[in-house]
């Protein structure tokens, strides 16, 4: 029965714990629901978004309102949920909504043969900016748009590129 | 003295808003990243749902396997959520009628890395891989665990 008394000295410091436990979970909930969809900071790298992106990897903010909305145009750079690996998240540039048709080259170090494609109906067509080293849409095709995660905004690392990607 | 019923006012009205969005937040986590429950309707997938209408639960804990029944987000419509079988998981060599109403002749596909063949459990009157391909994994919303209406099907939805 000693042990029943032991439990309720340490009733007051358990509920006080809890307490402090609540307010950190509620916190950590409202941060990751602003990250999730609101607006969030990605650190991206790779040479496939030559010369807009750094090679060495930069950290841009990515709002993710705009997809929701259908608010995606050409041009937008956007992180899009990779087709063949979904664990992985790549940043390309749009270069087709649904319905466009596009020309690209199958082989850009080798040269002219050209494909035509039409986009089909809710997908988008997205390449990255540097033709020669970026698997994109001229790979493993349109990508629906419901994997469209974010929308880039700008970019705040590093320093001196701080500003607007275009 | 006007002044101070604004006051009470404003107060009460940021208390019930913080409360607002502490439940609304947590609903919210629970529902993305545990389960959601989800009306499922449609011929497509007799005998396992009513056509007429389900209320399930579904799931987003597991790692998918072939027979899950899912809900994903439509590749030919972004604001539709299909309920379908997964059939064919990546790698798996998966072999269909092409035209049921023309002819038997068959293909077989393997479907690709980072994807997942799904059709309908009424394969006679169901749009699925067979008319839009194989869908990427991450456009797999949820597995359907559980149907709570109608009451009589109470019970977990199988393979």
């Amino acid at each position: 029965m000693r042990w029943l008394r032991y439990l309720n000295q340490w009733r007051g410091t358990a509920k006080e714990a809890l307490e402090q436990v609540s307010i950190v979970a509620k916190f950590l909930c409202l941060i990751h629901v602003t990250d999730r969809y609101i607006i969030s900071s990605t650190h991206v790298q790779g040479p496939s978004m030559l010369p807009t992106l750094n090679l060495t990897g930069d950290v841009i903010l990515a709002e993710h309102l705009s997809h929701r909305f259908g608010k995606i145009g050409l041009g937008d750079i956007v992180l899009v949920r990779s087709p063949t690996d979904p664990t992985r998240m790549v940043t390309k540039r749009v270069l087709g909504l649904e319905g466009h048709r596009l020309s690209f080259s199958a082989d850009p170090l080798v040269g002219d043969s050209s494909i035509s494609v039409v986009v089909p109906k809710g997908h988008v067509w997205i390449q990255g900016d540097n033709l020669y080293a970026s698997t994109d849409s001229r790979n493993f095709g349109p990508v629906p748009y419901n994997l469209i995660e974010g929308k880039a905004l700008l970019r705040v690392w590093p320093p001196r590129f701080f500003g607007s990607l275009r | 003295m006007a002044s101070s019923f604004w006051n009470i006012a404003y107060q009460q009205a940021m208390k019930s808003g913080v409360l607002v969005a502490k439940v609304y937040s947590f609903l919210h986590v629970t529902t993305n990243y545990l389960a959601f429950p989800a009306y499922a309707f449609g011929p497509s997938m007799i005998p396992t749902l009513h056509p007429s209408g389900n209320v399930v639960l579904a799931e987003r804990i597991s790692k998918l396997s072939r027979g899950d029944v899912v809900v994903f987000q439509s590749p030919e419509d972004p604001n539709k959520l299909p309920t379908k079988r997964v059939v064919g998981l990546e790698g798996d060599s998966v072999s269909f009628v092409v035209d049921p109403g023309k002819n038997d002749e068959s293909r077989t596909i393997v479907v690709p890395k980072g994807h997942v063949w799904v059709e309908g459990d009424y394969t006679q009157n169901s749009r699925d891989s067979r008319s839009f391909g194989p869908v990427p994994y991450a456009l797999v919303q949820g597995r359907l665990l559980w149907r709570v209406w109608p009451f009589q099907d109470f019970g977990p939805i199988g393979s």
